[in-house]
């Protein structure tokens, strides 16, 4: 049975839980060449994580060339001076080392997992494919193929998948944030490898990189290591870059779209600013709380008004990214309790009612009291993985915020008062600010 | 957001020389010759020993209830795990398909003095996190929780009610029923899992594994309280329970957690063995769904936990397809001929005999050779065995990736409520490892040979009848086929 899953990702003050937290030492440093590096002490284990992060991603793409920087994360296994298409995923495999790629709408990160005496060997190939990417053209004709497949996959045969991809392209009718990271079938079509060497050339610096480590290693040993292979690697000037930045209030939007599935869904999403966007950081951190007071946990709003008071829907979650490059969405969606005979109008207006409620009444002391003692909680959970703790740290710096923010994010949750959450609900759950998806089966075209 | 993942593997042949800056490519046929330890120089000055792998303290007891425990102290996060596991998964259903997973599902809706929004708001207040499962041989009740007392003293005294006695509200039964029902319809947009539900029917015939954990859309509506009642009352029993914990605790705090929360449970014995399923003869059945996709699956009946042949058909299968990277299979499907973004072999041991599986999804009009190219690779496979020079490698990776799957105390509670469900020795993973380390090609072929027919395999395949292509000419990476160079 699914359960439900906080949405949210949040941070907080190492004063303030610092009795609870295990000491972490992290430590920062830059090379000549722009390079950061942020490497975090773990010693529970001899394992070691190393994230190589790009502040590169689908929101940097134009009209008619999307899908490149994920094309490209594709072709950086395709080889680099010191190696042969492929060849760095069989020495890692060889090694008993975890390794993969992930690009979103503001990143492109690059990691290995693996045994700390193992560090060297994924440095060594990580800077080679950042200096060196080979980019043959046959690897890239069967690549693309690839990629292709991965879309029917993800996309084209998935109604979820579809929805939110259509959804996204309307919900930001101004920012690069309306380009699906997978690209379109028809860009996928066209796209060359001469595309994806200048990608390479244009974004792929040291400058325009941060290396998170995060494992049982020590400071020094690792700047020994980074400089070692990343040292002589020039810097390059890279496009500036501008902000996606959104109308602050488009207008009212909705899309219809009638899809493979038995099921009908509604999605409804409000244009907000994120953490890196907004002058006004309180409405964020209040936007924050609501998602975690809506979906936050089994008694959070949804679940406990909508599923099983209502019985309106078979499920329902909320979902707002603080932590973007530019401004983001807080979204909400649904299934009708089809069962009971609720339909997306019943839907649609049932979170209308939660979203007014918000607006209406101020949480109460002891349901925020409830989420933050999941946000205290869920930190010192996190502190399991080297994995999720390197993420947060490549994702804050990626989207030009810094892991420092570790340090003071609970006193800033802290800081928010119920009437802070009333006022975000007020400004930013209207209708100028809504885009709302209704998704039915295709049996059910009119 | 979304993110993705890569998958890559080929064996070094033609590299290329980027020349930053510059126009032109040259073909650098010194990278031919020149071994990758020349090439890379971390790689050659890594020692040839194995990693160091952490030391895993584990501590085994029996509590008077007779509940079986498996502990071990990580004290440097204030945290714990708790995971109590029963031989109550779907396998138990008998002819109320789904029962399990309804009992399961159920067990967080009330307690007979408080109700699902009650128990739910009370492990919140804890910063505590409840979970539970089912699967075909058991289910899971898992607790996440801090170990200061002031939190972690009313949580576990939450669990234990959770799990001991649970009330299975009426209405709370109703509502379960709808959403499960929905999660029927949900399926039915996705061929992957309509060719797996056929496949495992297919597979295990009358064997309780033929039908999903879930139940379907028949059998969920009947399925009333009582049952429930009785399912749990026969298989929620502290002699029929595992618990495995890691965290936090000290010995003393570890032993009277264990013995509280296995007070509590039902008296009961361990639940009968799962019987073993009959060898299912070949077939192949389509499923015709309108995607722009085939999804393909290749099974047989393989393995069994506690099989000696354990270890040599798992090191073999990491060389077919297991793991993604660098295996036959992806290598030939996806590397050479980009026919698909993922395709892997794998084999689920468990109480009773598990399946062998190769799952693949590709372009429609490339179905039926590809379905032809992964048989003949399958083939090949099982004729030969493995190289010489496979098995070095995927020993070394093996070693190599010991330390990762005891790098967290969620796998380190993982790896004991596998070794606690399955009987198997406090020693089993470095065993394990030993075991697979000493392992021959020969050894390997044969185990292969022993447990797997290329000619019994049960084919489902979920997709559009289109007109089919013929397979793509596969990329050479061999020298010759580098291009001399290129402009840049």
């Amino acid at each position: 049975m699914k359960k439900y899953l906080s949405y949210i990702v949040l941070f907080f003050s190492s004063t303030f839980i610092a009795p609870l937290m295990a000491q972490t030492t992290t430590t920062e440093f830059s090379l000549d060449n722009g390079l950061k590096v942020i490497v975090r002490e773990d010693h529970r284990a001899p394992v070691v994580v190393s994230q190589l992060w790009y502040k590169v991603g689908s929101s940097y793409e134009k009209p008619g060339s999307t899908g490149l920087a994920h094309a490209l994360e594709h072709m950086m296994f395709k080889g680099s001076s010191k190696l042969g298409p492929g060849e760095s995923s069989r020495i890692l495999r060889e090694l008993g080392a975890e390794e993969n790629a992930f690009t979103s709408d503001d990143y492109t990160a690059y990691y290995q997992v693996l045994a700390r005496d193992r560090l060297a060997v994924a440095l060594e190939m990580e800077a080679d494919r950042l200096a060196s990417l080979t980019l043959p053209e046959d690897e890239f004709l069967r690549e693309i193929e690839v990629i292709k497949e991965e879309r029917r996959m993800r996309t084209d045969d998935r109604p979820s998948g579809l929805a939110y991809e259509r959804f996204k392209a309307l919900a930001y009718p101004a920012s690069g944030y309306h380009i699906p990271t997978i690209g379109w079938m028809h860009d996928l079509e066209r796209m060359t490898i001469a595309d994806l060497r200048d990608w390479h050339e244009r974004w792929y610096a040291p400058n325009n990189a941060t290396l998170v480590i995060v494992g049982d290693v020590q400071p020094d040993e690792v700047k020994t290591l980074v400089t070692r292979y990343f040292a002589k690697i020039p810097a390059r000037p890279i496009p500036a870059v501008k902000q996606p930045l959104e109308l602050a209030e488009p207008g009212q939007r909705s899309l219809t779209l009638y899809l493979k599935t038995q099921l009908p869904s509604l999605m409804m999403g409000f244009n907000v600013p994120s953490l890196s966007s907004t002058d006004k950081p309180t409405d964020v951190h209040a936007l924050r709380l609501i998602g975690a007071l809506l979906d936050g946990g089994s008694s959070s709003r949804l679940p406990a008004q909508l599923v099983r008071k209502q019985e309106l829907v078979a499920g329902a979650s909320a979902w707002y990214n603080a932590f973007a490059r530019g401004d983001s969405l807080f979204v909400l969606s649904a299934t009708p309790n089809v069962q009971k005979g609720k339909t997306l109008a019943n839907v649609e207006a049932g979170l209308w009612q939660q979203l007014k409620q918000l607006q209406d009444t101020p949480p109460s002391t002891a349901e925020l009291a409830r989420v933050r003692a999941q946000v205290v909680a869920a930190e010192v959970y996190q502190q399991d993985s080297i994995t999720s703790q390197a993420t947060q740290i490549g994702t804050l710096e990626t989207v030009g915020l810094s892991w420092r923010l570790q340090d003071t994010d609970l006193a800033a949750l802290e800081a928010v008062t119920p009437a802070d959450i009333q006022a975000a609900a007020k400004q930013f759950f209207t209708q100028s600010r809504a885009t709302t998806l209704y998704v039915h089966p295709e049996e059910a075209r009119p | 957001m979304m993110s993705l993942r890569i998958f890559s593997a080929s064996l070094i042949s033609a590299a290329l020389l980027f020349n930053a800056g510059c126009s032109t490519f040259t073909q650098q046929q010194a990278l031919q010759s020149n071994s990758v330890e020349q090439r890379i120089s971390s790689l050659a000055a890594l020692s040839k020993q194995s990693p160091v792998t952490r030391t895993l303290d584990i501590q085994e007891w029996r509590t008077s209830a007779g509940t079986k425990v498996l502990f071990m102290a990580a004290p440097e996060l204030p945290m714990f795990d708790l995971r109590l596991t029963f031989a109550a998964g779907s396998s138990k259903d008998q002819q109320t398909y789904g029962l399990a997973n309804l009992t399961s599902a159920m067990l967080d809706e009330g307690t007979g003095s408080l109700d699902a929004g009650q128990i739910a708001a009370r492990f919140e207040d804890l910063g505590a996190e409840f979970s539970a499962g089912s699967y075909r041989d058991m289910a899971v009740v898992s607790l996440r929780s801090l170990s200061d007392a002031k939190l972690s003293s009313p949580a576990l005294e939450l669990f234990s009610q959770v799990a001991a006695q649970p009330s299975f509200p009426a209405a709370s039964l109703a509502r379960i029923k709808n959403q499960l029902l929905a999660g029927f319809e949900y399926d039915k947009q996705n061929p992957g899992k309509l060719a797996s539900l056929a496949l495992f029917e297919q597979l295990y015939g009358e064997h309780p594994y033929a039908h999903s954990s879930s139940g379907n859309a028949e059998s969920v509506p009947g399925i009333s309280r009582q049952q429930l009642q009785e399912f749990h009352r026969n298989y929620y029993t502290a002699g029929n329970a595992q618990i495995a914990l890691v965290g936090d605790l000290s010995i003393a705090q570890a032993k009277a957690i264990s013995e509280k929360v296995s007070a509590r449970l039902p008296q009961g014995a361990a639940a009968a063995v799962t019987p073993e399923p009959v060898k299912t003869p070949a077939s192949n059945t389509h499923i015709e769904f309108p995607s722009t996709q085939t999804h393909i699956l290749l099974a047989q009946l393989s393995v069994k936990r506690g099989d000696p042949d354990y270890p040599a058909l798992f090191l073999g299968n990491q060389i077919l397809g297991g793991g993604g990277f660098g295996t036959r299979l992806m290598e030939e499907v996806r590397e050479k001929r980009g026919l698909t973004y993922g395709i892997y072999s794998s084999l689920s041991p468990m109480q009773a005999t598990g399946p062998f599986m190769i799952n693949v999804q590709t372009r429609a009009q490339l179905s039926e050779a590809t379905l032809q190219l992964v048989q003949d690779l399958l083939r090949d496979y099982l004729e030969n065995g493995p190289t010489a020079a496979e098995l070095a490698d995927a020993k070394r990776e093996s070693l190599g990736s010991f330390p990762l799957s005891a790098a967290s105390n969620s796998a380190i509670v993982g790896q004991l409520a596998a070794i606690g469900f399955y009987d198997m020795p406090l020693s089993w993973m470095s065993d394990f490892m030993q075991d697979v380390q000493a392992l021959t090609v020969e050894q390997v072929h044969a185990a292969f040979q022993r447990h797997l027919n290329p000619e019994q395999l049960v084919i489902v395949t979920a997709g559009p009848t289109v007109e089919q292509l013929p397979l793509p000419e596969p990329v050479d990476r061999s020298a010759a086929s580098a291009p001399a160079g290129r402009q840049h």
